[in-house]
């Protein structure tokens, strides 16, 4: 072994050193903050809700989190300033009033990983909820996390 | 005078009888048979003139093993206990930093090698990463923190000179450190909420296993590099109440499997006088 197979076997480790860097980098799995993502059962069977408005009681401009539209899931953020938040499902059917649901919770700001960075996680202390669509709501887990699973059951009459 | 004659006699008989025996040893000695078949054995050429004195005088026990030593340390060499020690400096990181890579890692290194098969060393260092992502809101900012390093390399050129070595090896490493995240922003649409914030002196601590393989070469005089591939893991890290650690210093970025590494290494010759000598240079 020469001092020239040296030079080049050090080449390729530096080579190899450089790609590994660059190809450690994976892309976020998850979403880029904490948000709780609700869906709708009827007993143990998911179910899709037709017609449902959900929308954050003081949102700006009144936005709106789905439109009128067939759902088994709905994401529902949560504000970072506030500690309390509340929605409303409008199931856009005569004879059924709307529902909302307030959601209380403390945050922690959290690095998450290179990838995803740093956002919000939530704890969620306590919930409320009206009952005239909504026979209740099941929060199996209370931290919030980035992870996209569901968090927030809701049971349906 | 009778008895005068009868110790003649006894004196007589005795001479004969020891004549007698010294000529059975001179015909075991001269012609060694193997019982068997009878057959005169004759020694292989080149055989140690030791060896065969022993065969002849009838120990055949002791020359077989004599042999059988002598052959095995034809076919391996042993160097002694204590065989050298390597002082390595691991710069790998130094050069690759100029490629771009955001953190890296220094450390230096003692390796006992050991019969020139069994290796084992440490390793102590320092770390430390600085990273603003392309497209994210945030600054990543590793301090310098150290780390330590216990394991052990198999040579599998024992046989041959210690300076030339391929290695496989094990390594177990500790590391506990503070890291800062600056400049987070956060931007929350939904609730046309933005925050500016930065989360300062998180600290955490990990402990890891590394399997690699190696290769180290004699350049110059007591100068060698060395070039490891490595397959790590980690077994436990301390996650912050808020947030989990990207870069951990000696290991690379938590998420990270792979690891090269580059050395250059000083090495001491120990009992250098017990070092096999190579064949050609005893028949000079």
């Amino acid at each position: 072994m020469s001092r020239r197979y040296s030079f080049r076997l050090t080449l390729v480790a530096i080579v190899a050193m450089a790609l590994m860097a660059a190809c450690n980098n994976d892309n976020c799995i998850g979403n880029s903050t904490g948000i709780p993502l609700a869906a709708f059962y009827e007993g143990d069977e998911a179910v899709q809700v037709p017609n449902l408005t959900v929308y954050g009681i003081g949102a700006p401009n009144d936005s709106l989190i789905i439109d009128n539209t067939t759902a088994s899931q709905v994401y529902l953020p949560l504000s970072i300033t506030k500690k309390s938040c509340q929605y409303v499902l409008n199931y856009n059917t005569d004879g059924i009033a709307n529902d909302t649901i307030t959601l209380n919770y403390s945050e922690t700001p959290y690095f998450e990983s290179h990838e995803c960075g740093a956002m919000y996680n939530f704890n969620i202390t306590s919930w409320e909820h009206t009952r005239h669509a909504i026979d209740s709501i099941a929060i199996p887990v209370p931290l919030i996390t980035n992870a996209d699973v569901v968090t927030i059951k809701i049971y349906m009459q | 005078m009778k008895q005068v004659l009868i110790s003649i006699l006894c004196v007589a008989y005795m001479m004969a009888a020891t004549g007698i025996m010294r000529a059975q040893d001179q015909q075991r000695k001269v012609t060694p048979v193997k019982p068997s078949t009878n057959k005169v054995l004759t020694p292989p050429k080149g055989t140690d003139e030791k060896i065969i004195q022993q065969y002849l005088s009838g120990d055949s026990a002791q020359a077989r093993a004599q042999e059988r030593k002598d052959s095995l340390a034809k076919i391996y060499p042993r160097y002694p206990k204590l065989t050298e020690l390597s002082l390595g400096l691991n710069f790998g990181d130094a050069i690759v930093m100029a490629f771009g890579q955001k953190y890296s890692s220094f450390g230096v290194s003692a390796t006992l090698n050991m019969w020139n098969r069994f290796q084992p060393m440490m390793e102590l260092g320092i770390g430390r990463a600085k990273d603003t992502p392309d497209d994210m809101d945030y600054t990543y900012s590793g301090k310098i923190a150290p780390y330590v390093k216990i394991g052990a390399n198999y040579n599998f050129l024992f046989k041959s000179e210690p300076r030339y070595q391929l290695y496989a090896g094990v390594r177990l490493g500790f590391s506990t450190f503070k890291y800062d995240i600056n400049d987070i922003v956060i931007n929350n649409p939904y609730w046309g909420e933005y925050q500016n914030l930065q989360l300062k002196g998180l600290s955490s601590n990990a402990l890891w296993g590394e399997a690699l393989a190696g290769l180290k070469v004699n350049i110059a005089s007591n100068w060698s590099l060395g070039w490891e591939v490595k397959f790590h893991g980690i077994f436990k890290y301390k996650k912050s109440e808020n947030g989990k650690p990207w870069y951990i210093p000696g290991y690379g970025t938590r998420n990270g499997k792979w690891a090269f590494g580059l050395s250059l290494y000083y090495t001491i010759p120990l009992s250098r006088d017990r070092w096999p000598v190579k064949e050609e240079k005893k028949k000079k």
